[in-house]
C-alpha cells in the first residue's frame, strides 16, 4: 500500500495540470466513461437540488381526471393511478434515492473507518471484538440484514438510511483495517511515533488521511448498492413510505397493477433506478482506476 | 305453537326449480377447478380468521346450519336456505330457534354428525367450552344466545335473551360453519375437517392450499368438480398474467381491481367478468377524545371536505358506491337511499359549498391559512388503505389542514388504534353479512371491540335493540335508516366509500355466482362445473 | 497448518454464536409479534386469549430463557414449530431448500458460462470498442435492479409468448421445468454474470502483464494458446474466490426474484416470516444462511491457502 499525491498521479499520467479545470478536461479524456458517469450522477444531483424548478406539477397532487393518463406533451411521462405526474415523481424521487444512497453510504463509511482505524490501529483485543463484529455482520446477506434493520426500526426516511448504513459498515471496516495495518509499517508512521506523537493523533493526522483513496474508491462502489437495496426494500413493502416518491415504492405499487395498463409506471422509474446505479457504478470504476495503484495499467 | 318459516317453504320450491334446470343443463363431472390466492391465510380454520383469504378456500370443505342460497347473487334473510339443518322455527316470541338436522351425514374421518356437534361448535364460539380458539374473532355475534340445547341426535334450540330474527342471517354466512366435536381446535387450523363437498388435502404456506371432491357427500350429485386448487401468488399482476395466459380457471374472487380489470378484458376478452361491491367500506375513524378533533366542529369540517366522488374516480373509475354505514341499494338491503343521503351534511354534490362550510368551520375554530393545522393521517401499510390515505391528505389541504402520512405496519395497526394513539385513522370495515345486527353492534355499540372510536349514544344504542326485535323487514328498513342517517350526523365514522372488485374465470367454469353484498358467504363451488 | 485449521474453525463457531445473538435480538426489537399480528386480522384483542396465545408460545418468558430453549433446541436438532402453521419448522423450511438451491445453482452456471468468456474477450481485446460495450453492458447489469429486469422479463414473455412460467410443484414436462426455473436464473444471474466477467478482465490483465507470460510469447505461442491455456487459468483464482462468496449473496436477489416469479422457495419464504414475525422460522433460516456463508468463506480461504503458496496460515 503507498500513499497518492494526486497531482503528481496526475502528472505521471501525462496530464498538464494547470488548474482544476483542465485537470478535469484531462480526466474526462482520459476515462470517458467516467466522465458519462459523471455527467448522470450531476443530471440527478441537479434534478434533487432543484426540483423546484424543473417541474410543474406538485408530486404529490392528485387528480381523477388524469388517473393513469399514458405520456403526453404535458405529462411527458404520463401519470400514475392517483393521477400523479410521474415526470415530477421522478425528480423529487431523485432527492430520495440520493439521500438514502448518500445518507447511508457516509453514516456506513463514517462508522465503517471509525471502526477500521481502531481496529487496525489498535491492535489487540479492540481488534479481536471488531473482527468478528465484521464477520459476524458480513455472514449475513445485505438485503437480509436491511430486511429485518427496517422491519424492526419501523418504515420512514431516516430509518431506511440507518437499516441500510449498518450493512455496509463491515464492507468498509474490513478495507480500512487492511489499509490501516499497512500503513502503521511505513515509515513516516513509525517516525510519527517515534518522536512521541500519540496513538490518536497519529490516527487522525496521518493514517485516516492516507485512506482516503481506497474509501473513495468503496464509498462509490457501495452508493450505487445503497441506491439498489433501497429500491429493494421499497419494493417489498419496507423502506421508504408513500406519499414519497421513492422509485423503488412507485415501481412496487405499479408492478402490482399497472405492469400491461400502464407500463410507463414500470418502465420510468426503473430506468431512473438503474441510470443513477449506473451513473455511480462508472463514476466507481474510474475512481478505482484513478486512486488505486494496483489497477493501473 | 311453531311457526314454520316461510323460507323454507319457498327454499324448498326453489330447490326443486334447480333441479329441474339442472337436467336441463346437463352439468359434466370432473375436473380440477385452478384458482389463485392472493395471499397466504394464517390458518384454515374459519371461525379464527376474519378475512376471506380463509373463507374462500375452505368454506367448500363444511356445511352451515342454514345457508345463503349460492346461485342468489343478494344475500338476504330470504336467501336462506337448509344445509345441515333440514328445517328451522321459532317459537311463538321469537326467543327459541329449533333446528332439526339431516341424519346420516358423515364427516371426512368417516364419524357420524349429530347435534352434539352443533353445540360444541356454538359453545366454542360462546367461549363456554374447554377447547378453546386461539382466538375468536366473531364472538360478539352470539352476545344474544344464552344457550343451544341438543334434544336427542338430530335436533338443536339455540335460546335468546331476546327476539333477534337476523340471528339466522348471521347462522348463514360463510362464518359460520359447523365444527366437528371430535377434532381440536388446533388440527382445524391445520388439516380442517367438515362435512361439505371438498376434503381437505393439504395447504403449503405461500405455495398451495388443495381440496379434493367428498365423495360420500350427502348432497347427491354434487360437488361436480373432482378438486379445487389454489395457487398463492400475492403479487397480482403476476396472478393476472398467469389468468390472461390460461393457466388459471379463476381469478381469486373479488381481488381483481378496476385497471387489472381492463388488462382482462383487452387481453383476455373471451373472460367472464363481475364486478360488484363487495360490502367494504373505506371510513375514518377520528379520534374524538384529544385534541385537536375532541371539537366536533373540527370532526364535521372534516366530513364536510370530503369530495367522495374524487376517491371513487381515482380509485375505482367511478365504479363504487358512495353511503352511510350499510351497503348502498340496489344490491345492498339496507342502505340509506339516495334522497336521503344526499342530505347528511357532506354528502351534497356541490363540493365546494361544502367545503366552503368546512372552512368556516375551521375558522370559528382559530384555523386559516396561515394557521394551518398539522396532523398525522395513520393507516396500515397495505394500498388498500394506504391509497384512499393519499387522496385524503389532498383533499384536507383544502381546509387548512396539512396531513402527513404515517405508516403502520399491520403488527403494530390495531394496538396503536386500541392505545387511541391517533388523530385521523383510515380504516377498512368488512362486513360479513348485509345485516344492521352485524354492522351496527360491532362498530357502534357503547364498549364494543370494535368500536375503535368508542364513539357511544345510548338513545341510538336503544334504536338497535329495537330493528334487531322488529320481524317487519319494512318497519326494520325505516328504524335502520334513522340511525344510519344519524351516525353520519354525528360524524361517528365517516364513510367515505363502498369498495367494489371484480372476479373473472373462464368461459367453461360454469355454475359460479358472485354474491352481490357480502364477499364472504359464496364460496360452497359445490354447484360449479368446467364445461370442458 | 493444523494450528490454523482449529484457530479458524474455532473463530467460525464464534461468529456463529455471535449470529444468533443479533439475529435473536433483533427480532425481539421488531416492534409486534406473531400475536398481534395473528389479533389484529381479528380486528380486536381480548386480553385473555392474548395472554394465553402467548404463554403457549413462550412468548410471555424472559428473553434469556426463551434463547437458550431456542439454541438449546437448535443443538439437539430441533428447531421448534413454526408459529403460523403450527408445523415442525424443519418440515417448512427443508421442502424449499431445493427449489431455491436449484434456482441458485442454475443462475450460477449461468453467471459463469457467460461471465467468464465475456471477461476473457474483454480482456484480450482491452480498449477497443468491443472491450468498452463489453464493460458498458456488465455495468448496467450490476445497475438494474434485480426485480425490474424480472418485471421486464415478464412483461416480454407475455409480449412474445403470451403466457409466463409460472412455477409448479410438478411440472408436466423437463421443458416445463426447465424454462420454470431457468428464466428467473436468468434474472438472478444476470447481475452476478456482470460481476464475474469484470472480475474476470480485470483479473486476466494482471496476469497479462506478468513476465511468464512475456516469456511464453518470447518462445513463440501463440495468442491464443497464451490468452486461454496460460492465463487463463492462473487468472481464475480470484474469480473462482468470488464465486464462492456470490453463491452465497445470490440470496438478496433470490429474495426479490422469488417474489417477482411467484417461486415457493426459503428466500421468498422468509420475507413472509419476518412480516408474520414467525420467530422460529426466521432464526432458522437465517442461522441456516449464516451458516453457509460462513461454511464457503471458511472452505474459500482453505482453497486460498492451498492454491497460493504465498499466503502464510496466519491471520
Amino acid at each position: 500500500m503507498q500513499t497518492v499525491d494526486y497531482d503528481a498521479e496526475l502528472a505521471r499520467a501525462g496530464a498538464h495540470v494547470e488548474g482544476r479545470w483542465s485537470a478535469a478536461r484531462f480526466l474526462a479524456r482520459r476515462y470517458p466513461l467516467g466522465a458519462i458517469g459523471a455527467a448522470i450522477m450531476a443530471v440527478f444531483v441537479f434534478a434533487a437540488l432543484f426540483a423546484e424548478f424543473i417541474t410543474i406539477y406538485d408530486p404529490l397532487a392528485t387528480n381523477s381526471a388524469l388517473s393513469l393518463a399514458p405520456p403526453s406533451a404535458v405529462h411527458w411521462m404520463g401519470a400514475d393511478n392517483f393521477g400523479r405526474d410521474v415526470y415530477s415523481r421522478i425528480v423529487y424521487g431523485a432527492r430520495i434515492s440520493l439521500a438514502v444512497g448518500i445518507g447511508a453510504t457516509a453514516l456506513g463509511c463514517l462508522f465503517g473507518v471509525a471502526l477500521g482505524l481502531l481496529s487496525g490501529y489498535l491492535l489487540g483485543w479492540v481488534d479481536l471484538v471488531v473482527q468478528r463484529l465484521i464477520d459476524i455482520l458480513q455472514a449475513l446477506p445485505l438485503l437480509v440484514l436491511a430486511l429485518v434493520m427496517s422491519a424492526a426500526l419501523g418504515p420512514s426516511l431516516q430509518n431506511t438510511i440507518v437499516a441500510i448504513a449498518i450493512p455496509l459498515i463491515p464492507y468498509v471496516a474490513r478495507v480500512i483495517r487492511a489499509n490501516t495495518l499497512a500503513l502503521r509499517e511505513l515509515p513516516f508512521v513509525e517516525a510519527a511515533r517515534a518522536i512521541g506523537m500519540s496513538d490518536l493523533r497519529i490516527a487522525m493526522r496521518h493514517v485516516l488521511p492516507n485512506t482516503l483513496a481506497p474509501l473513495i474508491v468503496l464509498a462509490t462502489a457501495q452508493l450505487g448498492s445503497a441506491i439498489l437495496t433501497e429500491a429493494a426494500l421499497s419494493f417489498l413493502g419496507l423502506g421508504i413510505p408513500e406519499p414519497f416518491p421513492s422509485w423503488g415504492r412507485m415501481l412496487s405499487e405499479s408492478a402490482a397493477e399497472y405492469v400491461r395498463t400502464a407500463p410507463w409506471l414500470v418502465i420510468f422509474p426503473g430506468i431512473a433506478i438503474s441510470l443513477v446505479v449506473f451513473g455511480t457504478n462508472l463514476l466507481g470504476d474510474a475512481a478505482r482506476d484513478l486512486l488505486d495503484p494496483r489497477q493501473r495499467s | 305453537m311453531l311457526v314454520i318459516h316461510r323460507s323454507v317453504v319457498l327454499a324448498t320450491a326453489l330447490l326443486l326449480g334447480m333441479s329441474v334446470i339442472d337436467a336441463a343443463f346437463a352439468q359434466k363431472q370432473g375436473g380440477i377447478l385452478k384458482m389463485y390466492h392472493r395471499d397466504s391465510p394464517a390458518s384454515a380454520s374459519i371461525h379464527e380468521e376474519a378475512t376471506y383469504s380463509t373463507n374462500i378456500p375452505f368454506m367448500g370443505v363444511f356445511n352451515n346450519l342454514v345457508m345463503y342460497k349460492q346461485d342468489v347473487a343478494q344475500n338476504s334473510l330470504e336467501s336462506i336456505v337448509p344445509d345441515l339443518a333440514t328445517s328451522w322455527s321459532w317459537n311463538a316470541d321469537h326467543t327459541k330457534l329449533t333446528f332439526k338436522l339431516r341424519d346420516g351425514v358423515k364427516w371426512h374421518d368417516g364419524k357420524p354428525f349429530t347435534a352434539n356437534d352443533v353445540k360444541c361448535t356454538f359453545d366454542m364460539l360462546m367461549g363456554k367450552s374447554s377447547a378453546k380458539f386461539r382466538k375468536n374473532p366473531r364472538k360478539n355475534w352470539y352476545e344474544n344466545v344464552t344457550d343451544v340445547a341438543v334434544n336427542g341426535d338430530f335436533e338443536a334450540t339455540f335460546s335468546l335473551k331476546r327476539p333477534q330474527p337476523a340471528l339466522l342471517a348471521l347462522l348463514a354466512s360463510g362464518y359460520t360453519p359447523v365444527y366437528p366435536c371430535h377434532v381440536s381446535p388446533a388440527e382445524m387450523r391445520t388439516h380442517p375437517i367438515g362435512t361439505g363437498p371438498f376434503k381437505f388435502v393439504e395447504f403449503k404456506a405461500n405455495e398451495s392450499i388443495k381440496l379434493t371432491r367428498n365423495p360420500d357427500y350427502w348432497k347427491k350429485g354434487r360437488p361436480f368438480l373432482d378438486g379445487i386448487e389454489f395457487t398463492i401468488i400475492p403479487n397480482r399482476s403476476t396472478a393476472i398474467l398467469a389468468f390472461i395466459s390460461g393457466k388459471f380457471d379463476m381469478t381469486f374472487p373479488t381481488e381483481v381491481s378496476i385497471p387489472l380489470l381492463k388488462d382482462v378484458k383487452s387481453q383476455a376478452p373471451q373472460a367472464v367478468c363481475k364486478v360488484v361491491p363487495t360490502n367494504v367500506s373505506t371510513n375514518l375513524i377520528v379520534n374524538r377524545d384529544s385534541p385537536p378533533f375532541d371539537n366536533p366542529d373540527l370532526r364535521m369540517a372534516m366530513a364536510m371536505t370530503l369530495d367522495r366522488k374524487a376517491f371513487v374516480d381515482i380509485l375505482f373509475e367511478g365504479q363504487a358506491d358512495i353511503g352511510g354505514t350499510m351497503l348502498p341499494p340496489p344490491q345492498g338491503v339496507w342502505g340509506l337511499p339516495p334522497e336521503i343521503l344526499k342530505t347528511i351534511p357532506g354528502y351534497g354534490p356541490d363540493v365546494k359549498k361544502n367545503r366552503d362550510e368546512a372552512r368556516k368551520l375551521m375558522q370559528k375554530a382559530g384555523y386559516g391559512p396561515n394557521k394551518r393545522l398539522k396532523v398525522k393521517v395513520s393507516t396500515r401499510n397495505i394500498p388498500v388503505y394506504r391509497d384512499p390515505a393519499v387522496i385524503l391528505i389532498d383533499q384536507l389541504k383544502e381546509i387548512y389542514i396539512d396531513g402527513e402520512l404515517d405508516v403502520v405496519e399491520t403488527a403494530n395497526w390495531f394496538s396503536k388504534v386500541a392505545r387511541k394513539d391517533y388523530a385521523i385513522g383510515l380504516n377498512l370495515t368488512g362486513n360479513a353479512v348485509d345485516d344492521p345486527d352485524q354492522a351496527f353492534y360491532e362498530n357502534y355499540a357503547c364498549g364494543s371491540e370494535r368500536n375503535y372510536t368508542k364513539y357511544c349514544n345510548r338513545d341510538l344504542e336503544k334504536l338497535f335493540d329495537q330493528q334487531s326485535m322488529e320481524p317487519d323487514m319494512d318497519k326494520r328498513k325505516k328504524l335502520v335508516w334513522e340511525i344510519d342517517k344519524k351516525l353520519q350526523e354525528d360524524v361517528a365514522r365517516p364513510i367515505i366509500f363502498h369498495i367494489h372488485a371484480g372476479t373473472c374465470w373462464q368461459p367453461y367454469v360454469k355454475g359460479v355466482t358472485v354474491m352481490v353484498n357480502s364477499s364472504y358467504n359464496g364460496y360452497r363451488y359445490e354447484d360449479v362445473w368446467l364445461d370442458k | 497448518m493444523t494450528a490454523y485449521l482449529v484457530r479458524r474453525f474455532l473463530l467460525m463457531l464464534l461468529t456463529l454464536a455471535g449470529i444468533s445473538v443479533i439475529v435473536f435480538v433483533l427480532l425481539r426489537i421488531v416492534p409486534g409479534n406473531i400475536v398481534d399480528i395473528l389479533f389484529d386480522a381479528a380486528g380486536f384483542v381480548d386480553p385473555a386469549d392474548k395472554a394465553r396465545l402467548e404463554a403457549e408460545l413462550g412468548l410471555d418468558k424472559s428473553i434469556l430463557v426463551q434463547y437458550a430453549s431456542w439454541i438449546g433446541g437448535l443443538l439437539r436438532g430441533d428447531l421448534g414449530f413454526s408459529y403460523v402453521s403450527e408445523k415442525p419448522a424443519l418440515a417448512e423450511i427443508l421442502p424449499r431448500i431445493p427449489i431455491t438451491a436449484r434456482l441458485a445453482g442454475l443462475a450460477l452456471v449461468f453467471s459463469i458460462l457467460i461471465g467468464v468468456p465475456l471477461g476473457v474477450i474483454s480482456a484480450v481485446k482491452q480498449n477497443t470498442g468491443l472491450d468498452y460495450a463489453l464493460r458498458v453492458l456488465s455495468l448496467s447489469g450490476l445497475s438494474m435492479p434485480a426485480f425490474w429486469l424480472g418485471l421486464l422479463i415478464l412483461m416480454a414473455f407475455v409480449a412474445a409468448f403470451g403466457s409466463i412460467p409460472i412455477y409448479s410443484d410438478a411440472p408436466k414436462s423437463f421443458w416445463d421445468s426447465l424454462v420454470m426455473y431457468s428464466v428467473p436464473a436468468a434474472a438472478v444471474g444476470f447481475r452476478s454474470s456482470a460481476l464475474i466477467m469484470r472480475l474476470t478482465r480485470s483479473s486476466m490483465l494482471e496476469v497479462l502483464r506478468q513476465d511468464f507470460i512475456r516469456t511464453a510469447r518470447s518462445k513463440g505461442a501463440s495468442e491464443n494458446s497464451i490468452n486461454y491455456h496460460h492465463a487463463l487459468r492462473n487468472a481464475m483464482l480470484p474469480v473462482v474466490t468470488v464465486i464462492g462468496i456470490e453463491a452465497a449473496f445470490l440470496i438478496g436477489g433470490l429474495i426479490v426474484t422469488e417474489t417477482v416469479f411467484n417461486i415457493p422457495g426459503v428466500a421468498r419464504f422468509l420475507v413472509e416470516a419476518i412480516r408474520w414475525r414467525d420467530y422460529p422460522i426466521v432464526q432458522n433460516l437465517v442461522m441456516f444462511i449464516a451458516v453457509i456463508v460462513v461454511v464457503i468463506n471458511f472452505l474459500v480461504d482453505l482453497l486460498y491457502a492451498a492454491l497460493d503458496p504465498r499466503i502464510k496460515y496466519s491471520d
